[in-house]
């Protein structure tokens, strides 16, 4: 018999309890499993946009809100006229529900602009001109939307037609309405207005590079902020708000797993105080004690965090089925958001199991020879 | 310190040395101790009698090192055991405690159990398990190692608590009321087996009981009253 088995045995005295403990923390650490998992992938699979599109600095006005503010059109101008732009792309992107799906990208691209470039058509054709009342979606925003080439599709008051299905290359792209810039204009009432500007700078263009053009950029467009690709959606308030209350709910959730663990094992130590004190009356040292304790309660928290890791995974794979997430979604459910997850579980366990540990260590032995 | 080893050498060493050792609870309003005197030495078997509350466990305590006294002097080996000894070494590898109510852990196999007090003192586990098995079946139960506590007779639980507090090999063994929990058949096969160790090993017994006819095995005899030793006998004390 070693150390770790007199552990294992503490656990296993309680088995209910040690079972209901468990399923606490894991609760809570599926919550950070799922939360960070969704709100990273969103800001990988956004980014995976970008790289696709071959764009290299956004122009938007991204601030609070989940789709950034329309400007004048005329920036556009402004923008291609600074040194190192090579080539623009205006947009109209929103974030709105059509028909049945409560939430999908609608985005409306300048016709010729080179942001409609890389789609393939998978079945149909692409619009064809900026006038024609037509639209093409994305693969997954089609599976969603259960549309296929020449149904009728209703975006805002306007009845549409779906001309084609292409394959963007990236989630974000395959879960997108797509139409002209002109058309989306019209029917918005958004004439003259557009909310971002793609940009796409000299290839081979270093960080340093792309930081300087959209500094210049800043300088002649005041009304709009450029930023490189890779910082635009990790800047956004609403994106970072998105970010701070994943982590605060996660946090919430371990807060409870925390009082979880502590409450179980302050009722271990209560419960076994005569078998301390007998451990103790045997010549236990009191590091051992704590350590034993310590070491329950830590052993409760990598089980949790295994346990939790697993719920979370089966969390997002669900909300990811879910017809109005697909499209939006693909949740970053790395090895390290494991390792990083279940670290964070053992040190619930560990920062639980102190009291309870110091608590017993404080046992006299003499009450072994009581009762 | 090894009983049998110890003895041999000078087999009247005065083991404890208590002097004016007074305990206190409850902020003085309970004296359990009242200004015990007394010398013990090594090998000897002593039994200490007295009505309930005379104290006799609260002594087993203090000789244990499971509780400090209020005030006195309380010596193992000629050393002050409230500043010359470290009270966890000394309660892992020169006592072994054996009590009324057997104290097993429940969780935990007879072999297991026997091994609890070595992880102190032995690193190897399958040393541990070795000495445990050897242990269990110098007091008769090699057939029921692996048996949890609950599966086990009263008197089976205490031989296993017997084989538990020689597990380090220690020089003293202390029993509070050993035979207190078992029937008249199992009490006197406990007695024997303990006077069998004490003999065999030249360990010295100390135990503590309300009981007479088990206070007369010993070869000396403290009678307590009041916190206070009344009666000292020594010699040939069966009736």
């Amino acid at each position: 018999m070693t150390f770790p088995t007199i552990i294992v045995r503490g656990l296993m005295r309680r088995p209910v309890r040690t079972g209901l403990t468990l399923f606490g923390i894991s609760i809570g650490i599926a919550a950070v499993v799922a939360l960070v998992g969704v709100s990273r992938g969103f800001e990988t699979s956004w980014n995976v946009g970008m790289r696709t599109r071959h764009i290299d600095i956004v122009v938007s006005t991204l601030g609070s809100g989940i789709t950034p503010k329309p400007f004048d059109a005329s920036v556009r101008d402004r923008v291609a006229a600074v040194p190192g732009v090579t080539d623009t792309c205006a947009l109209f992107v929103d974030f709105t529900s059509v028909e049945d799906s409560p939430m999908l990208i609608v985005s409306a691209r300048e016709w010729g602009g080179f942001s409609w470039n890389h789609l393939k058509i998978v079945s149909g054709r692409m619009p064809n001109d900026a006038t024609e009342p037509a639209v093409v979606l994305g693969r997954t925003a089609a599976e969603t939307l259960k549309k296929k080439v020449g149904d009728p599709i209703q975006i805002d008051i306007r009845e549409l037609k779906v001309v084609g299905i292409v394959d963007g290359g990236a989630l974000v792209e395959n879960g997108s309405v797509m139409l002209s810039l002109d058309l989306m204009q019209e029917i918005t009432g958004n004439e003259g207005r557009i909310n971002i500007i793609d940009v796409r700078v000299k290839p081979g263009s270093s960080e340093e590079e792309i930081q300087r053009v959209c500094e210049a950029i800043n300088r002649v467009v005041p009304e709009a902020k450029a930023m490189s690709a890779g910082e635009h959606i990790a800047s956004s308030e609403a994106y970072r708000f998105v970010q701070a209350m994943s982590w605060s709910t996660s946090l919430l959730a371990v807060i409870m797993g925390v009082l979880g663990v502590m409450n179980t094992m302050l009722m271990t130590v209560f419960e076994r105080k005569q078998e301390i004190c007998i451990l103790l009356a045997i010549g236990w040292r009191r590091r051992r004690i704590m350590l034993m304790i310590l070491g329950e309660s830590a052993l409760l928290g990598l089980l949790g965090g295994m346990v939790g890791v697993l719920i979370g995974v089966l969390g997002v794979k669900a909300i990811h089925g879910l017809p109005g997430i697909r499209g939006l979604l693909d949740p970053d459910l790395s090895p390290r958001l494991f390792v990083t997850s279940v670290t964070i579980s053992i040190g619930v366990g560990v920062l639980s199991g102190l009291y309870p540990a110091w608590r017993s260590s404080r046992l006299t032995p003499s009450l072994a020879l009581q009762g | 310190m090894n009983a049998a080893a110890s003895n041999a050498a000078t087999p009247q060493t005065c083991l404890f040395e208590a002097v004016g050792l007074q305990k206190e609870f409850d902020d003085g309003r309970v004296q359990a101790l009242r200004g015990v005197d007394l010398r013990i030495s090594e090998g000897e078997f002593v039994s200490i009698i007295g009505p309930s509350g005379c104290g006799k466990t609260t002594l087993l305590q203090m000789l244990g090192a499971l509780d400090h006294p209020s005030s006195g002097e309380l010596k193992y080996r000629g050393k002050s055991m409230l500043h010359g000894l470290d009270a966890a070494t000394y309660r892992a590898r020169e006592i072994g405690f054996i009590f009324q109510a057997f104290h097993l852990l429940p969780t935990f196999t007879a072999v297991e159990n026997v091994q609890l007090p070595m992880l102190e003192t032995t690193t190897k586990a399958s040393e541990r398990r070795e000495r445990a098995a050897s242990l269990l079946k110098s007091v008769g139960l090699e057939h029921r190692t692996d048996h949890f506590p609950a599966k086990l007779s009263g008197g089976e639980r205490q031989r296993v608590a017997i084989a538990r507090s020689l597990a380090n090999q220690p020089s003293v063994l202390l029993a509070d009321e050993p035979t207190g929990n078992l029937d008249s058949e199992n009490a006197v096969m406990i007695l024997e087996l303990l006077i069998r160790i004490h003999r065999e090993q030249k360990m010295t017994l100390i135990l503590v009981t309300h009981d007479l006819s088990i206070a007369r095995q010993a070869s000396r005899m403290i009678e307590m009253k009041d916190g206070r030793v009344i009666n000292d006998l020594r010699g040939a004390l069966r009736p």
